[in-house]
């Protein structure tokens, strides 16, 4: 039997191998100097994702390993998104590491990191498999993060939920991915996408199997992007995992899904997704779960009295408008997507940081421990500031360019398209629920400006949590001023997955 | 796609297939409980029935000490199974794959030092 090697280039996967080494090199450091130093792993983790990121810029683009592993402008995009959340998360959890995880500190970066190449084989994967397995090394590292403090019961109880939430949709996504093997007879997405539509139109009509399919794969998907009706376990996990590991989840791992959801559809079902195909269309099914995510996710973030609580539901509302830019599936819709998602890591990361640096202080997550803060921390009060006005979408911050790219490309999307007129309704809802997400946003900001007493609480920073915060500030100011470099490079998206503008 | 209706009929095969493995071991069961003769005394009963006495109950609580050692020998166990493919196909394969498999073993040989360096190996 002739064995013909698949081109393996292994150098496009440089990136990837050098991040695993080094996390395996965290651990085994932090195991032979018995943990003498508290702060050296993580700048050794740090170090490591800034050479990553410095070797991503040297990899060029090409195909590997038998077309199973590809590196394009999208993989390389949302690459940096998951290095630079990473980068963040661990800047913030200095704090954490000298006060309450005293035996683990490898483990947390390692496993942090692990995650992270996780994520980067999954948006290099250009295969249901590997893809499904890039999703696996994502969330099983997450698992143990989210319940690193052992002796915490909410944050047992947030490992154990997301443990078993996260092995459910894996069974619900592999069982989806089966369905789409068994239609099309490739695990490889292009030529997927091929032979789905080849037998559609052989047949002019491919049959219920892929509704099945489609319900399947959102189902999977949706409970890692935490779209309703998956989104339970999101507030519980944020509330009892480590802070850190809150916001890794929530941008990190978030954007992970992202990617994955859009290699799927965007790029697999391209077809599908026009209501002329009902039954089978997957656009309107994913824009009304986009409305639930964008109504509940902003109503019931009004009721939070727990700030990570209250993050958790106002991230879930962010995803339904990041699922705009998929559904409206034009070249703007996609550049949209990755910018939505370059800004919000800024914002939310930010964010995490600034209630990380709280929580050390105060030791509390409540809303209320910020009443007055701005008088005794007027540093960390305006950063957090800036952080939630991007969240919400003010002007001169990279969230309000966010936001406008998306319900341009929705209103592009309903113009083009007599049959996507409901987008209209989409955008609407959109615009109209961003009004609810800015009162509770500024109703964090009243707390910390406009209360009669002072807060009894100054917080302190250290070294990496305020660079965090001001690497948070100056990307949301500098991109929502001047968003165009990201923009261009976010435009290279759609054409990855086959979108021509 | 004119091969759908030759899929579907592999398919029954394998459905086939599986009443058959499970009606064949109901069926060996069933025939043996006919010729078998049925006659249960206490000694027979116990576990070891040759030599050793039991003490106690079989359902306690197990030290959790032996949770580890089993989750070691699993990983090990595992690596052996991959060995084996890579075996049959390494003449195929060549000097690529050994290098990827000693890479592969490396890096469960990693986790073998770091159980143990944290302890994991000694009996408390």
């Amino acid at each position: 039997m002739e064995f013909a090697f698949p081109e393996y280039n292994l150098r496009l996967m440089a990136p990837e191998i050098f991040l695993f080494l080094w996390a395996l090199l965290i651990i085994a450091y932090d195991v032979l100097t018995k943990r003498k130093s508290e702060t050296t792993a993580g700048y050794l983790a740090l170090a490591g994702l800034m050479i990553t990121g410095l070797i991503l810029g040297f990899t060029g683009t090409g195909h590997g390993f038998g077309n199973m592993f590809v590196s394009d402008t999208a993989a390389k995009f949302f690459k940096i998104i998951f290095l630079g959340s990473a980068f963040m998360a661990i800047g913030s959890s200095f704090g954490i590491m000298r006060e309450k995880i005293v035996n683990h500190r490898g483990e947390f970066y390692g496993l942090i990191l692990f995650s992270t190449v996780g994520m980067m084989f999954l948006s290099s994967s250009n295969e249901l498999l590997s893809l499904y397995i890039g999703l696996e090394l994502t969330t099983i590292p997450l698992f143990v993060l989210a319940a690193f403090f052992k002796d915490d019961k909410l944050s047992v109880e947030a490992g154990i939920k997301y443990f078993i939430v996260g092995a459910f949709s894996s069974a619900l996504l592999l069982y989806g991915i089966s369905f789409l093997y068994g239609l099309s007879g490739t695990t490889d997405l292009v030529q997927m996408k091929i032979n789905i539509a080849i037998t559609h139109l052989t047949f002019q009509n491919i049959g219920v199997i892929l509704i099945l399919a489609i319900v399947l794969v959102v189902a999977g998907i949706g409970f890692k992007l935490s779209l309703p009706p998956f989104h339970q376990w999101v507030p519980d996990v944020y509330q009892g995992s480590p802070t850190p590991v809150a916001a890794f989840l929530s941008v990190g791992s978030k954007a992970a899904g992202l990617i994955a959801f859009a290699k799927i559809f965007v790029n697999g079902l391209f077809a599908f997704h026009h209501p002329d195909m009902a039954p089978n269309d997957w656009g309107r099914l994913v824009a009304l779960l986009a409305v639930a995510a964008m109504i509940l996710g902003n109503t019931v973030a009004i009721r939070q009295t727990n700030i990570k609580r209250m993050l958790g539901y106002s991230s879930i509302a962010q995803v339904g408008y990041i699922m705009i830019g998929i559904v409206a599936m034009n070249a703007l819709g996609m550049a949209a997507m990755g910018f939505y998602i370059f800004a919000y890591m800024f914002a939310n990361m930010g964010a995490f940081a600034a209630v990380a640096i709280v929580e050390d202080k105060t030791g509390s997550c409540e809303i209320s421990t910020y009443s007055g803060l701005a008088r005794t921390s007027p540093l960390l009060s305006a950063t957090f500031a800036v952080f939630l006005l991007s969240l919400a979408g003010i002007p001169p911050l990279a969230g309000f360019m966010a936001k406008f790219y998306i319900f341009a490309a929705g209103i592009q999307a309903a113009q083009h398209d007599p049959g996507l007129y409901w987008m209209y309704w989409l955008v609407g809802i959109a615009l109209l629920t961003t009004v609810f997400a800015i009162y509770y946003y500024a109703n964090i900001i009243k707390q910390m400006y406009f209360a009669k007493e002072p807060s009894p609480h100054k917080v302190t920073y250290n070294f990496p949590a305020l660079t965090v915060l001001l690497i948070g500030l100056a990307g949301l100011f500098v991109f929502g001023i001047y968003p165009e470099p990201v923009l261009h490079f976010a435009s290279g998206i759609a054409s990855s997955f086959g979108i021509i503008p | 796609m004119e091969g759908t209706a030759n899929s579907m009929s592999e398919y029954l095969s394998v459905l086939i297939f599986i009443f058959v493995g499970i009606g064949s071991v109901l069926f060996t069961f069933f025939l043996s409980r006919l010729i078998r003769p049925h006659n249960p005394y206490k000694e027979k009963s116990i576990p070891y029935e040759c030599a050793e006495l039991p003490i106690g109950d079989s359902w306690f609580k197990f030290n959790n000490r032996f949770y580890i050692f089993a989750l070691m020998f699993v990983i090990f166990d595992v690596e052996v199974v991959f060995l084996f493919p890579w075996a049959v196909a390494f003449g195929e394969l060549g000097l690529f794959a050994l290098v990827e498999m000693i890479i592969f073993i490396l890096i469960l040989f990693f986790g073998l030092f770091y159980a143990w360096r944290k302890g994991a190996l000694k009996w408390v």
